[in-house]
């Protein structure tokens, strides 16, 4: 099943006089517990294809689909909608709430759902318990190593179970062997038949995918199935 | 079942907005409280001005109203202008509204002998009706009779300070006090009027208005007191007592008193001619023809500035209601006056909020984009922004109440009226407040407003 379904999509931004074409034409279609990596140098609209898929940012050409929903004629309201009940969010520097304890930041997107506290609570357990944290979930981000913030950042991502999760260079603020934590928590969620979408520069991340797409000035270079490390 | 999961939602929204704007005047402190230490300077000027404002009104107020309610003071300012006691004593059943009526004789400085203490005091000559028209009862003995007044009795009642200085707090009553050579028996002891209340009159002593001409060697009287029972009593008697004394003195418009002359009762007198329904049955003494007076009178209003100027104000008819009605709004004046100077302050703390919460929201950019991104919408931004600002301004407002409510304390210590009014304490808060929504607005839109792609990049 198609989760997200983009034609011609572009993406024009206007600096000054100059205007720049990030995107152009990507027609893309991503399947239902899909994990797929996006690759590109940077500057190739990597990003800003990221951004066009998590809702954040809108093309400026072309339809995309995600889930069923046309989601370039949404209102900025129900484009917040679709964040919160489709799209789990994993960046580069985890971004958690500083003031806030694991749990309590994993709950927030439950709280813009309008979720109640009791069951906010058991949801955000499961999810920290997912990624192995469930000991931790009273600490402070500050108390904790990058690899368990982004774990945290991780649980934050899946405990309102959305359709797809996007990572943006998820393990760029990382060591090796920690990175290479986050991207075996991938594929064990993966596995569990969640659809991962992650974008990096780095090619021994990006081999954790079962599908690379390469993108070169704003366009799709090469879109492959990925035989390498998944079934390892 | 769908609506009411939306007003859920929406209150655990809310909940969580109100939270994160908690914790982001608590992530730094020390900025919070000089954000609040501006707000609470301006509401406590605001409170403590207005306070002394408020105190000097009610002060004023108490001292006007302690002269007696619905009392009307007539009173002669010019030689040729007199007043016999007949007319004090006959205006109850000659004017209508006016239920009591006494002539009134002052002396100053007369010599008053107690034992072997000689002293000087003030005499105030009334009749038998004045504990009904001042509202001062004794509180020993009684006030001396008709029959007193009638016989020129030596009879006299002490102001309370005068009592209480004669004997060391016994009762003088029935004891000789000599007044300008002759013997008083003492009848009875006022009431205590309180310093500065009542024209004085604790320290004052009260004889039958016939023994004080006697004393002042006069037939005639400087002023009458008249006391209505209803406030409407009083309006009806001043329209028809301008009537008579207009008719009386032939002048036609030179009752109208002057607004500054100064008067026992008070400062502000009356405009007789002004209130004067159906001004036909004065013109027989008008020089001006029949239907003209109405039409006159902005003009006889001009005429009688003239005539005070001049100083040839003939006589004043006062009535204190109205005089404690425009002390009252004078005093209104000013002390709003006070409190709007000093919310320009709570302004400048205003513009505090809005200075911080601008700082805030740049801060707090990258917070921002990830809340967008987990799905917060603009309205949640913006509540939150504009609880925050208005947090601040309401601890600002408590601490600046009890600011306010110290200095106003400290000064009412030294003795000035102070008080802290309720009219003080809610106008500072509303304007404190609303100022807080006022600055808080332009902030929080701008966080509102922020691409979540934007604010994720800034960190």
């Amino acid at each position: 099943m198609e989760i997200i379904k983009m034609e011609n999509i572009a993406k024009l931004y206007k600096l000054g006089q100059v205007q720049v074409e990030a995107l152009k034409n990507v027609s893309l279609s991503i399947n239902d517990k899909e994990f797929v990596s996006i690759m590109g140098p940077s500057g190739s609209g990597k990003s800003t294809l990221l951004n066009v898929i998590g809702c954040l940012d809108r093309a400026t050409g072309g339809t995309y689909e995600l889930a069923g929903n046309f989601v370039d004629k949404l209102s900025d309201s129900k484009m917040s909608e679709i964040r919160n009940m489709f799209i789990g969010f994993v960046f580069q520097n985890f971004h958690l709430l500083p003031r806030m304890n694991a749990k309590k930041n994993v709950e927030i997107p439950l709280i813009y759902r309008g979720i109640n506290t009791k069951r906010r609570n058991e949801l955000a357990e499961n999810a920290l318990e997912m990624v192995g944290l469930k000991d931790r979930m009273h600490h402070l981000p500050s108390q904790m190593s990058g690899g368990q913030q982004q774990r945290v950042a991780i649980a934050r991502a899946i405990v309102g179970n959305p359709s797809i999760i996007l990572a943006d260079e998820p393990t760029g603020a990382l060591d090796t062997k920690t990175g290479e934590l986050i991207m075996e928590l991938f594929i064990k969620l993966n596995r569990k038949s969640m659809t991962i979408v992650q974008v990096t520069h780095a090619e021994e991340i990006a081999e954790y995918g079962s599908r690379i797409i390469r993108l070169m000035d704003g366009e799709i270079v090469s879109d492959e199935i990925n035989g390498g490390k998944i079934n390892v | 079942m769908q609506n009411k999961g939306k007003i859920l939602s929406f209150f655990i929204r809310l909940k969580f907005s109100a939270l994160m704007a908690f914790d982001g005047i608590t992530s730094n402190l020390l900025r919070t409280s000089l954000t609040v230490l501006g707000i609470s300077i301006g509401v406590a000027a605001v409170v403590s001005l207005m306070g002394i404002g408020e105190g000097a009104r009610r002060s004023i107020v108490s001292q006007f109203e302690s002269l007696g309610e619905n009392v009307i003071v007539i009173k002669s300012n010019a030689e040729n202008v007199i007043f016999e006691p007949e007319e004090a004593e006959e205006m109850p059943d000659r004017v209508e509204g006016v239920e009591y009526a006494t002539p009134v004789v002052y002396t100053e400085d007369t010599p008053v002998r107690w034992r072997r203490d000689e002293s000087e005091m003030d005499i105030v000559g009334v009749n038998q009706h004045y504990p009904e028209i001042k509202d001062h009862p004794v509180i020993l003995g009684n006030f001396f009779t008709s029959l007193h007044v009638k016989q020129r009795s030596p009879v006299a009642v002490l102001g309370y300070n005068v009592a209480g200085n004669l004997l060391s707090g016994r009762s003088p009553v029935g004891q000789i006090i000599k007044i300008d050579g002759i013997n008083y028996r003492i009848v009875g002891v006022l009431s205590e009027k309180g310093k500065g209340q009542g024209d004085g009159i604790d320290d004052k002593i009260v004889i039958p208005y016939t023994s004080a001409m006697k004393i002042l060697d006069t037939k005639n009287i400087p002023e009458i007191w008249a006391k209505s029972i209803s406030a409407e009593d009083s309006e009806l008697a001043i329209v028809q007592l301008g009537r008579i004394y207009k008719r009386k003195i032939g002048l036609g418009y030179n009752i109208t008193p002057n607004n500054e002359q100064e008067a026992p009762g008070g400062d502000i007198d009356e405009d007789v001619s002004m209130e004067a329904p159906g001004g036909e049955e004065v013109i027989v003494e008008e020089p001006e023809p029949a239907g003209e007076p109405d039409s006159q009178d902005p003009e006889s209003e001009n005429k009688d500035e003239n005539v005070f100027k001049k100083g040839e104000e003939p006589l004043t008819i006062t009535s204190l209601n109205n005089l404690v009605e425009e002390a009252d709004q004078a005093n209104r004046i000013m002390t709003v006056l006070l409190g709007g100077i000093a919310a320009v302050s709570l302004l400048v703390g205003g513009i505090g909020i809005m200075n911080i919460m601008l700082v805030a929201v740049t801060e707090r950019t990258g917070e921002i984009g990830v809340r967008r991104a987990m799905g917060a919408k603009k309205g949640d931004l913006l509540i939150q922004f504009m609880l925050e600002a208005v947090y601040v301004s309401i601890i600002g407002c408590i601490v600046g109440i009890l600011l306010g409510s110290w200095a106003v304390s400290i000064v009412s210590n030294y003795g000035l009226p102070a008080v802290v009014s309720f009219d003080s304490v809610k106008i500072a808060s509303f304007v404190a407040i609303a100022s807080g929504l006022l600055f808080g607005v332009y902030p929080a839109i701008n966080a509102s407003n922020l691409p979540p792609v934007e604010a994720l990049k800034r960190q």
